[in-house]
C-alpha cells in the first residue's frame, strides 16, 4: 500500500502505549472508571438542544472531512447546507486545493464513501430534530489543523490527510474515536429518552466506523499502527487524561482496534475534554475549530 | 458520485415486520416480560412516531429493574464469552466467572488460526467480552445469574440450516467459519443493548451499558469488514445470517457489502431490538408466539427477561 506518511523517528514515547499500560496508569479506580466520567463540569442549564448542537457541530466537521475526501466537494457543494435553523450562514472550510483522496483500494473507497453518507445522515438528522435551534456550521480548518496536530504528535512539521489512503485513514482515525467517546459522554447528559435513544444510535455508528478504520491501520502496518498511537497518546494529551486512548496495535497477543478499557468499556469525554481535543488545547477556538464552536457549549 | 445520492446503497433487510426503528419504549422493549402485552400491541404504541426522536410513553406497569436487564446482558455476554474464549484457547469461561451451578457448555473448540491477525482479533474479542462478563458480575453482585447452559453446536446446525447455508456448521472449523460464526453474534449485541440503553434508570448503569454497546459495535465493524474483504461464500453465508436475524429478529438488519459495513438505518442510526426479538434470535425460533428457551440457549436464559410474550 503506498504510504506517504511522516517518518517515525520524532514519535514520542506514548508510542509504545498500550491498553494494558494505558490501564495501569488511569489508576485504582478500574471498576468506575467509566462510570466516574458521567461526572460532568456543565452547569444543569444545559439542555438537549445544546448537547444535540454540540453533537451537530462535530458532524459538520466529520460531514466536511469525509465528503472532501470522496468528492472533492464540501457539504454545500455537494447539496447538503450548512446554514443554521434560523437561517445564519454556515462558516468556511480551509483545505487545500483538490481534496479528493486518490483511493486505490475499491473496499477503502466504498467505506470511505459509506461513512461520507453516515455523517451527511447525521449531519441532516441532528439539523431536522433541532429546526430553528439547530446552530450553523462554524468555521472549519482541515489543513492547519493537521499540520499543528503532527507537530504536537512528534509527526513532523506537516501531514496531508488527503495525500494518500494511508493518510486519509490516519486523518479518519482522528476524529473517530474522538466522536465515540464525545457521544458517550454527551449520553449521559441528555434528559429525553426518545433523543438517548439517538444518540446511542449515532454512538454505535460511529463505533462502527472507528472499528473499520481502525482494522484498515492494523492492516496497514506497523509505520501506521505507530502514528496511530502517537495519535492516541496527544488526544489522551489534550484531554487530561494521558491514558484514556488506545492506539491501534498489539497488546500482548491481542491486537487493540477497539479504544476502551481493562473493562471491556469504551471511554467517555466530557464535553471539555472532546473541546480541548478538536481546539488543540486552546480556549474558545483553535486548530479544527478557528473561531470556536457554534451553539452554548464551546 | 454526488454524496446525496449515496443513501439508496444501504439495504435493509426486514423481511417479517416493518417496525418503526425508532420510538422505542420501555413497553416495546420488555413486550416479552409478563405484562401480556404482545409485540403487535407494542408496536401500535409507537407506530406513527416518524424519525424526529418522539416517543409515546405507554403505562409502565413493569416491574423490571436496572438489575433485570444488566441480568439479560450478562447472559449475552455468557454465550459470547463462551464462544471466542473457547476458539481462541480452546477452553471456556473458569468456574470463579460462570457463577456457582453454571450450566453447561455444549461444543466449542479451538480455531487452528492461518492468519495470525485474525487470531489476534480474536483474542482481542474474546478478552473483551470476558471482560464484560466480569464487569456485569460484580456490577450485579451477589445477584448475579451464573451461566445457563449454552449449545455451540446444534445452535449453529440448526441455524445454518434455517439460513440455507446447509445442514451443519462449524464456526470452529476454520478462521473464516469462525469469521461468519462472530457475524452470527456482535451485531445482535448492539441492537440488545441499543434497545436497552434508553430503558436504564440509573445514569451509571446507563454509562456502562454505554461502553459496552460501543465496544461491540466496534467488534461487529471489524467482523463486517474482515468478512467483506473475504467475499464469497463467507459473505454469503454471513448474509444468510443476517436474513434469519431479521426474520426472528424484527428486521433491523443492513445486507453486508463492501459499502455497507455499519448496520444502520437510512439516518444512519444503529438499530435497537426489544428482548422478545433478542430471544427470538438466540433461541433460533423465528415463529411467533411464546418460547422461553432453545437454540444457543437449550435451557433458557437465567435471570427474569427469559420468555417471549408473542
Amino acid at each position: 500500500m503506498e504510504n506517504t506518511v511522516n517518518t517515525l523517528e520524532t514519535l514520542p514515547s506514548e508510542k509504545t502505549s498500550t491498553r494494558r499500560s494505558a490501564v495501569l496508569l488511569g489508576g485504582a479506580a478500574l471498576a468506575g472508571l467509566a462510570l466516574s466520567r458521567t461526572a460532568f463540569a456543565q452547569s444543569t442549564t444545559v439542555t438537549d438542544a445544546d448537547i444535540l448542537n454540540f453533537a451537530l457541530n462535530l458532524e459538520y466537521l466529520e460531514g466536511q472531512f469525509y465528503t472532501l475526501a470522496t468528492t472533492g466537494m464540501t457539504l454545500d457543494q455537494a447539496g447538503l447546507s450548512t446554514k443554521g435553523g434560523d437561517g445564519s450562514a454556515g462558516g468556511t472550510v480551509t483545505v487545500k486545493a483538490n481534496p479528493k483522496v486518490t483511493f486505490t483500494t475499491p473496499l477503502l473507497q466504498q467505506l470511505a464513501n459509506e461513512i461520507a453518507m453516515d455523517e451527511q445522515n447525521h449531519v441532516k438528522f441532528l439539523q431536522t430534530a433541532l429546526g430553528t435551534a439547530a446552530v450553523a456550521q462554524p468555521n472549519i480548518d482541515l489543513m492547519t489543523s493537521f499540520n499543528t496536530l503532527a507537530q504536537a504528535a512528534g509527526l513532523g512539521a506537516s501531514f496531508d490527510p488527503f495525500a494518500s489512503e494511508t493518510n486519509f485513514l490516519l486523518g479518519a482515525f482522528i476524529f473517530e474515536d474522538v466522536g465515540v467517546t464525545a457521544y458517550q459522554g454527551a449520553a449521559a447528559l441528555i434528559t429525553s429518552k426518545a433523543y438517548l435513544d439517538k444518540a446511542v444510535g449515532i454512538h454505535n455508528v460511529e463505533a462502527y466506523h472507528a472499528a473499520a478504520i481502525r482494522t484498515r491501520i492494523f492492516q496497514a502496518g506497523t509505520a501506521a499502527q505507530n502514528i496511530s498511537q502517537a495519535i492516541a497518546a496527544t488526544r489522551a494529551k489534550l484531554d487530561g487524561t494521558n491514558t484514556d486512548d488506545i492506539g491501534v496495535g498489539l497488546n500482548g497477543g491481542a491486537a487493540t482496534i477497539v479504544d476502551n478499557d481493562a473493562n471491556g468499556m469504551t471511554y467517555a469525554r466530557t464535553t471539555s475534554q472532546v473541546l480541548s481535543i478538536v481546539y488543540g488545547g486552546g480556549s474558545g477556538g483553535g486548530v479544527f475549530y478557528p473561531s470556536g464552536l457554534n451553539g452554548t457549549i464551546k | 458520485m454526488r454524496p446525496t445520492t449515496l443513501p439508496a446503497r444501504r439495504i435493509h433487510v426486514k423481511s417479517v415486520q416493518d417496525l418503526p426503528i425508532s420510538g422505542l419504549s420501555r413497553r416495546r422493549f420488555l413486550a416479552g416480560v409478563g405484562t401480556g402485552v404482545g409485540a403487535a400491541a407494542a408496536m401500535t404504541v409507537v407506530a406513527g412516531c416518524g424519525g424526529k426522536g418522539k416517543t409515546t410513553t405507554p403505562p409502565n406497569n413493569s416491574t423490571i429493574t436496572d438489575a433485570d436487564i444488566l441480568t439479560f446482558a450478562l447472559n449475552l455476554e455468557y454465550l459470547e464469552a463462551e464462544f471466542y474464549l473457547r476458539a481462541v484457547t480452546g477452553e471456556g469461561l473458569s468456574a470463579a466467572d460462570a457463577g456457582s451451578g453454571a450450566g453447561a457448555v455444549t461444543g466449542g473448540t479451538q480455531v487452528q488460526f492461518k492468519t495470525p491477525a485474525i487470531q489476534q482479533y480474536a483474542q482481542e474479542i474474546a478478552n473483551d467480552e470476558l471482560a464484560h462478563v466480569r464487569f456485569l458480575r460484580k456490577a450485579l453482585g451477589s445477584s448475579a445469574v451464573s451461566r445457563p447452559p449454552i449449545d455451540l453446536t446444534n445452535s449453529f446446525n440448526t441455524a445454518a440450516s434455517a439460513a440455507g447455508i446447509g445442514a451443519a456448521f462449524n464456526p470452529f472449523a476454520d478462521e473464516n467459519s469462525f469469521l461468519v460464526g462472530a457475524f452470527t453474534f456482535e451485531d445482535v449485541g448492539v441492537t440488545a443493548y441499543h434497545g436497552a440503553a434508553s430503558l436504564l434508570t440509573v445514569s451509571s448503569d446507563l454509562a456502562a451499558a454505554a461502553g459496552i454497546l460501543a465496544t461491540e459495535a466496534y467488534h461487529a465493524g471489524t467482523i463486517r469488514t474482515l468478512i467483506a474483504e473475504l467475499g464469497a461464500p463467507y459473505l454469503t453465508y454471513a448474509n444468510q445470517i443476517s436474513a434469519l436475524r431479521a426474520t426472528a429478529g424484527g428486521g433491523a438488519e443492513t445486507t453486508l457489502s463492501g459499502s455497507t459495513i455499519v448496520a444502520a438505518d437510512s439516518n444512519s442510526i444503529s438499530y435497537d431490538r426489544t428482548t422478545d426479538q433478542v430471544l427470538h434470535i438466540v433461541y433460533l425460533s423465528a415463529a411467533a408466539g411464546v418460547v422461553s428457551k432453545g437454540g444457543f440457549f437449550p435451557s433458557g436464559l437465567n435471570g427474569k427477561i427469559t420468555a417471549t410474550a408473542s
